[in-house]
């Protein structure tokens, strides 16, 4: 019963949102740590975690929402710049980067104010 | 009949207090049927509401539920400190969902304490 | 080991690894001249070699398709090409027909890889940068 409160579609979302964005740090991680190895394929989140998830949102039900996990796989669509194989362009990679710590900190911004809305509903203060 | 309305109907029928008008000259008469219902006043239940659950099964599945998403909480962290690879994020959030429930918790007690100590102050 | 940083095992890994590239390419630098090495020889270029390595603690994270890899510097190479041979009668190495062997050390191909290597290390210390910026603003959900 008190999960109710936590079941609006968008903040579970947002929730699942964190979660692709850590892994996909985690994948950008490793894609510039092996800039130098020969043969080594980028990975990224499995592009069909956004049609899932765009799916799950439409249906407007949080638990549907939370039951989506995201998860990593090569870029298929990524090329090999270099005769050795390897399918990481630096730049590219660098400017991923940035997008994702940005979008973490949108995602926790978003988090942070459902949570106080919650709060403040409950207590009728603003602490 | 529940004791309000027969609070009422002895009112309406006279019984329970001096008519405005002045001392009462003769006692008046109720009919046996009335009488009868008015013998069936039964104490309130302390717990029913009408159409409902029972309250008491209300409270005892809020805190139920408060003390799942605490466990769930103090798990997400033990997972964090034991390095057993539990993002950072769920942790954090799973500890400020425990601490919005709990807030819950306490709030509706303070509501239910509240109105209980206005009901004892309503005069009769 | 409390994982706060995700990622940490890549970076870190990538961090030491491309250190190591860079102290056998100082190496070659410093040695480019050096005509009589350990063994006699002229000295011999020396070349890393990288390789990926599957990350043990894959956490709850491992989905299909592989997950993410931290590298690792597989063995140190002798670079096999010939020594250069330069007409230097005076040297004291000269041979019968005045050449000597001179290190097969090019130093424009050490300075680029030296350049790749340094640009490697500066891309995993943003990666790591974001990954803390990341982690304090992930302590800081629910606070006002």
């Amino acid at each position: 019963m008190i999960e109710a409160i936590f079941s609006q579609p968008a903040y579970a979302a947002t929730k699942k949102l964190m979660d692709a964005t850590a892994l996909r740090h985690e994948a950008i991680a490793s894609n510039i740590a092996n800039i130098e190895t020969p043969n080594y394929k980028r990975i990224d989140i499995a592009p069909s975690f956004q049609t899932e998830l765009q799916n799950a949102m439409g249906s407007k039900d949080a638990s549907k929402i939370s039951s989506i996990s995201p998860g990593l796989a090569e870029d298929q669509t990524a090329v090999a710049a270099n005769r050795d194989g390897n399918t990481v362009q630096l730049e590219s990679e660098l400017m991923k980067l940035n997008q994702n710590t940005l979008a973490h900190t949108l995602e926790t911004q978003l988090v942070t104010g459902t949570l106080l809305k919650l709060r403040m509903a409950i207590t009728g203060r603003a602490q | 009949m529940d004791p309000i309305s027969a609070m009422r109907f002895a009112g309406a029928a006279g019984i329970g207090g001096l008519p405005p008008g002045g001392p009462p000259i003769e006692a008046p008469k109720i009919p046996a049927n009335e009488l009868q219902s008015l013998g069936n006043i039964s104490t309130p239940q302390p717990n029913s509401v009408q159409g409902g659950r029972a309250f008491s099964d209300f409270l005892g599945q809020m805190v139920q539920d408060v003390n799942a998403k605490q466990a769930a909480a103090s798990g997400a962290v033990e997972g964090v400190l034991t390095g057993q690879n539990v993002p950072l994020h769920q942790a954090m959030i799973a500890m400020e969902e425990a601490s919005v429930s709990f807030q819950l918790m306490v709030e509706v007690r303070n509501k239910l304490l509240e109105s209980y100590q206005e009901l004892m102050r309503m005069q009769i | 080991m409390i994982h706060t940083l995700t990622g940490i095992d890549s970076t870190a890994s990538a961090l030491s690894a491309e250190r190591v590239r860079m102290e056998v390419i100082t190496q070659n630098i410093a040695n480019a001249n050096t005509t009589r090495g350990l063994n006699g020889k002229p000295y011999q270029r020396q070349v890393v070699v990288f390789e990926q390595a599957l990350r043990d603690a894959q956490g709850a994270y491992n989905g299909p398709g592989g997950g993410p890899q931290k590298v690792e510097v597989a063995r140190i190479d002798i670079d096999n090409r010939p020594s250069r041979l330069v007409f230097n009668p005076g040297h004291p190495e000269a041979d019968a027909d005045g050449m000597v062997a001179m290190p097969n050390v090019n130093i424009h191909e050490e300075m680029a890889d030296l350049i790749a290597a340094s640009r490697a290390f500066e891309a995993n210390l943003a990666v790591v940068k974001n990954a803390r910026s990341m982690a304090l603003q992930t302590l800081s959900i629910g606070r006002r």
